[in-house]
């Protein structure tokens, strides 16, 4: 940062509200400024002005805690500021939310963000924001985690390169220094900026006004991308856009790779709006996936259809010929044109092993519910991807869903902001001409994702200055002559447009912890020293005034509603965000758009899909260790990626589970474990991506293996772009093993054994209509013991399975909340993890067409609970409130509970797994929330530091609790609502109807009789029709002893 | 009349007898004593280091996991508490149905027993997450409130039953060797010899009234203790019948759990006396092959019971159509663990019908072997029980398996030179065998003798 920039601190800001002064924090204050000069303005200036500046208010705490806790003789010298001066807003102990952004892959998320003392602590859903409504994806949580990655760049640094630029070793640099040498380098002109997609709108109108300014080039691009969708939309209806879908409006929903509840687009909105569809009993909607891979959407459907990715686009206009020409139904039933083009498409059912009546019927089903469906392709980048998302626009325009179901995106930005793989093999190629001699690289690690054939290291040595804002020396920083570490997002202003009218503020929630710089103002700086570019991106000293003064000019004159813009703007900050989602009218497809797409020839042999997963994305976050630990949603492996294939191939192969194969595409080799899936197709092989990195920090180098080796630069000339999917693959299998570590067994649910086993209770929707009750045994149950008496609240669950997919937000939630800590894949493999929830899947079939189905377990907190009588030392013992307390610093360890608790939903503490966490990660936990040691007994408490705040909260306020008031970590972090928590004594609260009066509710292993308080509902599959007979094995037997 | 057997061979004199019995207190040490003891001193002190290591750095040493959480401490616990029954079982019940062939065993038996008894107390103590906290475990006067212990727990039970046990076990046994003090101290040619036997032997001068209380003492202390040898292993076996786990709530588990336990001394009492009659050749004359053979007996007829119990087990799982009981019972003979299984059923009830032959019953080498491979089942036993059950419960999403380690064997190996070293010092520092209660079955078995 320039002094320039920083030396007024305007009064504005400091006169202003908490986030405002934040401002002034993230952006104004040099970063070379001492610490006493730090102490000195707190003191002076600040204080008196009734503000103060987090990060000075933390080390003043520390400085007073220091006081009162050592009997020092010597009264300390410096000058101590006692807290009952308090700034405003702040109150010791009393945590405060902002409402802020982020941005998940292309999903972007309103957040709620829990600071306390001035650090951020939880990262919770806006309940208000009209997208997410409060749900939160597994990433977007963890990701407050790598704000305190100790291995974060503290400043800006210096690359020594060596002429191979081998060497890798670094110097810290000041930004004054390198600010001078790159805007001299800047100034000699071929700039070009790399980043990933730009969803900020304002962020886009800076790259502009700088690319204007410097002449530079603009490359967006994401190793995720989805450009054909874009594409598509471009062809088909003439504006490329990202669509906008209405899930909750559609009854009947097909999915061909689109893994839209787990990764494809906006898996945490998809997924609430699914949830409203599947909880419409009435009329519940009914999901038909077609799966190359085995996707959390496949887990979810109600009807899964195992597939090659190859076939993408078959099956979709296979459909349509059911349809259009078969049924001679739709508008273009009578188009000569279209019926002799889908006449290639009459036999797919056939090609894709799918039985043809089966497949007709999903047609019929699609067909009935016209205007109310919704055909969903996942832009996997495999060589049909285009030609199957054109399809789809077909075939929605023919079910006239156009405008319904789907609606075109209202973008402020373009749509190349998503970024496009084009755009990155143009870079490269003008990289390698020689055409690019400063290239900034910002949000995008193109040495790590990208193919070893395209040579990028060899195109980004050409570069005579490469700078990289990157927060740690990752791969492509390893070859930039300044790495310049951006803020982490909770450090920094920003905003993002939500792609339907909805825009959000990004808010800065603490102080920039190091002398790190945002991208926004160190182009804004180059700007200002090389005085190039329009007025506005030299004139403002912070990103911030900048970010003020484009919401003044382009956002306030179209949504303010005739107030001032700073209370717009205010109102903006405390919401979270402005505008409302707008509805554009349906658009009319080009019909010649479906010569555009022609399916290349079917691949022969294995193929290789290579998707990215739940858990991981495209890898950005592979140091954050919840996320490595956080078990995939179906297959329930942590810490490792690996090949999936079905049994079938596995015999082919002669491979075993844990086997090493090398899997061989073209000349790129990786070799990769074997993980024998159920329910895949026997050509295919399923690798997830993000894994095998090399520079991301002490927890994710060297975990996996990087699969993006094995992409592929596609050859066709009509769109370029990096094929992930589809790609020939030769498999060799190995002598060698590898053990992957699972949370989980690998069970199928199997009549013999466990048919018996009431555990997920499922109906068809059939079933159900003509009992509500259907399958849900209940067993009479009498005791010759009266039990506890509930005077005042009863606190209970209910876990509702129908909305549940298994995305697991609600582990990480729970992680963040309450502590919990980290393993590693060593101590997985022992059984040690120490989630306090966990997300059980069951497959249920044989396995070829297993099905899935997912249980969130927490501790029951049961009435009779079987750990409570058998502690010898009254360490875990109820609570007047129907809780199992928890006494940590009663309990020795005797793990006689764990052993006595038929969920075994208990956590012990093997060895001292808090004692040595590294600093700033310690930052990280929660102060509400104990910190266990070594040799005891966790578990899940029901938040029991929420219940204890609710209820203070309501007491102090004289008044009762509210329901709904007190929300558990897991529940508020659901995307689905799946969890619902409150007060069995309230007979008005949600909790105690689901009770009385939801006859799907069920006790998990009732017939135990520990009386557990959470209940689970009934999974209700639409399906009846197609009904097999293996989904009635795990069906209690009917009539039995009741 | 049919003449029985003599109880004690060689027409010993009542001179010959102390000589025989006090030869080894009073001697140097033997080379092979020398030798086995250092052996077991070593083992012992490794066994104190690997304590020592998995105290400081935690349970995760050892193989118990998530769902696992008990293993190879509680095991062993179950194991040593089991071997200890025969001990008293010998001296208190025998001495009460007047089994004569009892005594010149019962003082050996019941060294082992305290030994057993003090090597399996560790566990309990050790197993926890927090051992220096152990004292929690006990209702004692405190200042929380105050915080009592929870009496409904069956590990509370436990910690009164072993430490009652053991209290009682070593007091009978104690008094048991007062009089034989006497001997030694009035034998003793050295004065350090004489205080401490003088010590030991509690002023004892065999008179008429010493004696009459000593008997009277003697047959309390031995009514006392027979209701423990039924009540401790019942008790050990509430740990695992009160919980609610498949595969361990069970009615029938405390007699089971004594049957097994007093197979499980005998095996361990005939393997130490083999052990004791080639280290000291002299004791042959009095814990001669009738003795063995009786005991013999008794680990074919436990083995019996044992194995009914095993069937029995089975048995009710089916009745009782409980899927998750008959599943436990299917994965213990078919599972992971079935090699475990078949170990403990080939060696508990399999191997031990070899008793039934004669020449067999009678046969040192024969019943040395066989008694090894009953401790080995009879510790596989209490694997099966705690580890198969435990690794598949309820929720198949739970099943996980137990995680042997090192420091699994360590502590198991190292709990046999504690044990082995204490018996050592035994055998030297006392009489191994009652010279008082010797001396009147004498003439049993002999012509014209009258009965003692």
């Amino acid at each position: 940062m320039s002094d320039n920039h920083s030396s007024s601190p305007d009064q504005e800001n400091l006169n202003s509200t908490y986030w405002r002064s934040l401002d002034e924090l993230s952006e104004k204050v040099s970063p070379s400024a001492n610490a006493s000069a730090e102490v000195k303005k707190v003191a002076d200036a600040e204080f008196t002005q009734g503000s103060l500046e987090r990060r000075d208010f933390l080390k003043l705490m520390g400085a007073s805690v220091a006081l009162a806790t050592t009997s020092c003789i010597r009264r300390p010298v410096q000058k101590i500021i006692p807290y009952n001066k308090q700034p405003e807003e702040i109150t010791f102990a009393v945590p405060n939310f902002y409402t802020s952004t982020y941005l998940d892959g292309i999903e972007p998320l309103g957040l709620l963000v829990k600071t306390r003392e001035g650090r951020p602590l939880k990262v919770d859903g806006n309940p208000e924001h009209p997208m997410n409504q409060g749900g939160l994806s597994a990433k977007a949580q963890a990701h407050i985690l790598s704000l305190y990655d100790p291995e974060r760049m503290k400043g800006p640094v210096k690359n020594l390169l060596n002429k191979t630029r081998s060497n890798f070793d670094t110097v810290s640099t000041s930004w004054e220094d390198a600010d001078k040498a790159i805007t001299a380098q800047l100034k000699k002109g071929n700039v070009a900026i790399l980043t990933g997609p730009v969803l900020s709108p304002t962020t886009q109108m800076l790259i502009n006004d700088f690319c204007q300014g410097f002449k530079a080039k603009h490359y967006a691009w994401s190793p995720l991308s989805i450009a054909h969708l874009v594409e598509a939309q471009k062809v088909s209806y003439g504006t490329a856009t990202l669509p906008q879908y209405h899930i909750e409006k559609a009854q009947v929903i097909v999915s061909v790779d689109a893994d839209f509840l787990g990764t494809y687009l906006k898996p945490t909105t998809f997924a609430k709006q699914f949830a409203v569809g599947r909880r419409n009993y009435k009329k519940m909607n009914r999901l038909i996936s077609f799966d190359s891979q085995y996707s959390l959407t496949g887990a979810n459907s109600d009807l899964r259809y195992k597939i090659k990715p190859s076939e993408g686009a078959s099956v979709i206009l296979g459909l349509a010929y059911e349809i259009v020409v078969r049924g001679a139904k739709s508008s273009y039933a009578a188009n000569a044109q279209v019926k002799s083009y889908l006449g290639n498409y009459a036999n797919v059912a056939q090609e894709i092993g799918v039985s043809p009546e089966l497949f007709s019927r999903v047609a019929q089903d699609l067909w009935n519910a016209k205007g109310e469906s919704l055909v969903l392709v996942g832009d996997t980048q495999s060589d049909v991807s285009f030609e199957a998302q054109v399809a789809a626009n077909f075939l929605n325009s023919v079910l006239e869903n156009e405008g319904k179901t789907i609606v075109a995106g209202v973008h402020s930005g373009t749509a190349s902001s998503y970024g496009s793989p084009s755009e990155i093999l143009q870079l490269l190629a003008d990289l390698n001409a020689g055409k690019i001699s400063t290239l900034v690289v910002h949000g995008v690690n193109p040495l790590y994702t990208l193919p070893e054939s395209l040579n990028a290291k060899d195109a980004f040595k050409k570069v005579e200055l490469l700078i990289s804002t990157a927060d740690r020396q990752d791969e492509t920083a390893t070859l930039a002559h300044y790495i310049l570490p951006d803020n982490h997002v909770l450090e920094s202003w920003n905003d993002l447009d939500f792609g339907n009218g909805v825009v959000s503020l990004q808010q800065p929630t603490i102080r920039p912890l190091y002398e790190t710089r945002s991208i926004h103002l160190s182009l804004m700086t180059w700007a200002y020293l090389g005085d190039r570019g329009p007025k506005r991106l030299t004139t403002f000293e912070t990103y911030y005034d900048y970010l003020r003064n484009a919401w003044k000019e382009e956002l306030y004159p179209k949504l303010g509603k005739g107030q001032g813009f700073d209370d717009f703007w205010d109102e903006a900050l405390q919401k979270g965000f402005v505008g409302t989602p707008k509805e554009s009218s349906g658009r009319s497809l080009k019909l010649d758009s479906l010569k555009a797409g022609s399916p290349a020839k079917a691949v022969k042999g294995l193929q290789l899909h290579l998707y990215p997963t739940v858990q991981m994305g495209d890898g950005s976050l592979s140091n954050v260790a919840w996320l490595q630990e956080l078990p995939d949603p179906v297959t329930k492996i942590v810490w490792d990626n690996y090949a999936s294939i079905s049994l079938k191939l596995s015999e082919t192969l002669k491979v075993k589970e844990g086997q090493m194969v090398q899997l061989k595409v073209g000349s790129a080799t990786l070799e990769v474990p074997v993980h024998i899936q159920p329910g895949l197709h026997s050509e295919v092989v399923a690798l997830g991506l993000g894994y095998g990195r090399t520079h991301a920090g002490k927890v994710g180098n060297g975990i996996g293996f990087n699969s993006y080796k094995l992409a592929q630069a596609s050859k066709s000339d009509k769109n370029q772009f990096l094929q992930l999917s589809g790609i020939s693959v030769e498999v060799i299998p190995t002598s060698n093993f590898y053990e992957l570590a699972s949370t989980q067994s690998h069970h199928v649910l199997d009549s013999k054994n466990d048919g018996k086993r009431k555990i997920v209770v499922e109906a068809t929707l059939k079933e159900f209509e003509e009992n509500p009750a259907a399958n849900n045994h209940k067993h009479k149950i009498f005791s010759i013991w009266e039990g506890h008496e509930y005077k005042g609240h009863k606190w209970a669950m209910t876990v509702d399975l129908n909305t549940c997919t298994g995305c697991s937000a609600c582990v990480i939630a729970c992680q963040s909340e309450n502590n919990i800590p980290v393993v590693g894949k060593k101590y997985v493999l022992q059984g040690r993890e120490m989630h306090w929830i966990r997300v059980d899947r069951y497959f249920i079939g044989d396995a070829e067409t297993a099905e899935a189905v997912f249980q969130p377990l927490m501790c029951q907190q049961c009435d009779n609970a079987p750990c409570e009588t058998v502690c010898p030392v009254l360490a875990t013992v109820h609570n007047s409130e129907g809780l199992n307390d928890m006494v940590y610093n009663r309990c020795v360890g005797t793990r006689y509970c764990s052993n006595n608790c038929p969920y075994k939903v208990r956590r012990f503490n093997w060895f001292n797994l808090t004692g040595n966490i590294e600093k700033p990660l310690n930052l990280a936990l929660n102060p509400e929330v104990t910190v266990r040691s070594r040799g005891v007994m966790e578990k899940c408490t029901f938040c029991v530091h929420k219940i204890k705040a609710g209820k203070n909260k309501a007491k102090l306020e004289k008044r009762d609790l509210v329901d709904g008031e007190i929300k558990t970590s897991c529940q508020s972090s659901c995307p689905t609502g799946a969890i619902v928590f409150g007060d069995l004594n309230n007979p008005e609260s949600a909790v105690s109807k689901i009770y009385k009066e939801d006859p799907r509710n069920y006790a998990l292993l009732e017939e135990f009789h520990a009386a557990p308080t959470v209940r689970y509902l009934t999974k209700i599959r639409n399906n009846h029709e197609e009904h097999r007979p293996q989904s009635e094995i795990t069906h209690h037997k009917k009539g039995g002893h009741a | 009349m049919i003449q029985r057997k003599p109880l004690v061979l060689g027409d010993k004199s009542l001179h010959q007898v102390t000589e025989d019995i006090v030869a080894p207190v009073e001697r140097w040490p033997s080379k092979g004593w020398v030798g086995l003891f250092l052996g077991a001193k070593t083992l012992f002190i490794f066994y104190i280091t690997c304590i020592g290591i998995v105290v400081s750095v935690g349970m995760g040493l050892l193989g118990v996991s998530h769902p696992v959480g008990w293993g190879t401490m509680i095991i062993t616990f179950v194991f040593w508490i089991g071997i200890g029954h025969a001990g008293t079982l010998i001296s208190a019940i025998l001495f009460l149905f007047r089994q004569k062939w009892r005594t010149s065993v019962a003082r050996t038996a019941e060294a082992m027993t305290v030994f057993a008894v003090m090597t399996a107390g560790i566990f309990p103590l050790i197993h926890t997450g927090r051992p220096w906290l152990d004292f929690w475990l006990f209702p004692y006067p405190n200042q929380r409130g105050p915080l009592w212990v929870n009496f409904r727990s069956p590990l509370l039970w436990d910690v009164f039953a072993v430490s009652t046990y053991a209290t009682v076990s070593m007091v009978f046994w104690y008094i048991g060797m007062v009089p034989d003090f006497a001997t030694l101290r009035d034998r003793s040619k050295n004065k350090i010899r004489y205080l401490v036997y003088g010590a030991l032997s509690l002023g004892w001068r065999g008179t008429a009234r010493n004696w009459s209380h000593y008997e009277m003492l003697y047959l309390i202390l031995a009514g006392l203790s027979t209701p423990l040898v039924l009540s401790v292993h019942t008790i050990v076996s509430f740990d695992f019948a009160v919980s609610g786990l498949p595969g361990w709530h069970a009615t029938i588990f405390p007699p089971y759990f004594v049957a097994g336990a007093i197979f499980s001394g005998f095996g361990m009492v005939v393997t130490l006396m083999t052990l004791v009659r080639i280290g000291f050749p002299e004791f042959k004359n009095y814990i001669t092959i009738d003795h063995m053979e009786v005991m013999n007996k008794i680990i074919m007829a436990t083995g019996l019971m044992v194995g009914y119990a095993y069937g029995s087990e089975f048995f009710v799982a089916w009745y009782s159509g409980n899927p998750y009981e008959q599943y436990v019972f299917i994965n213990r003979a078919m599972g992971p663990y079935a090699w475990a299984y078949w170990t403990m059923i080939v060696c508990n009830v399999v191997i031990p019908q070899l008793f039934w032959v004669r020449n067999f019953r009678r046969s040192i080498p024969v019943m040395f072997v066989i008694s090894i491979f009953v401790n080995i089942g009879m510790w596989f036993e209490r694997f099966v029980i705690t580890v198969t059950s435990l690794h598949r419960d309820y929720l198949p999403s739970n099943w996980g398996m137990y995680n042997w380690t090192f420091f699994d064997s360590a502590i198991l190996l190292g709990s046999f030179g504690m044990f082995l070293t204490l018996f050592l010092l035994y055998l030297r520092v006392f009489p191994a065998i009652s010279i008082a209660e010797i001396k009147p079955v004498l003439g049993v078995g002999k012509e014209g003798a009258h009965h003692g």
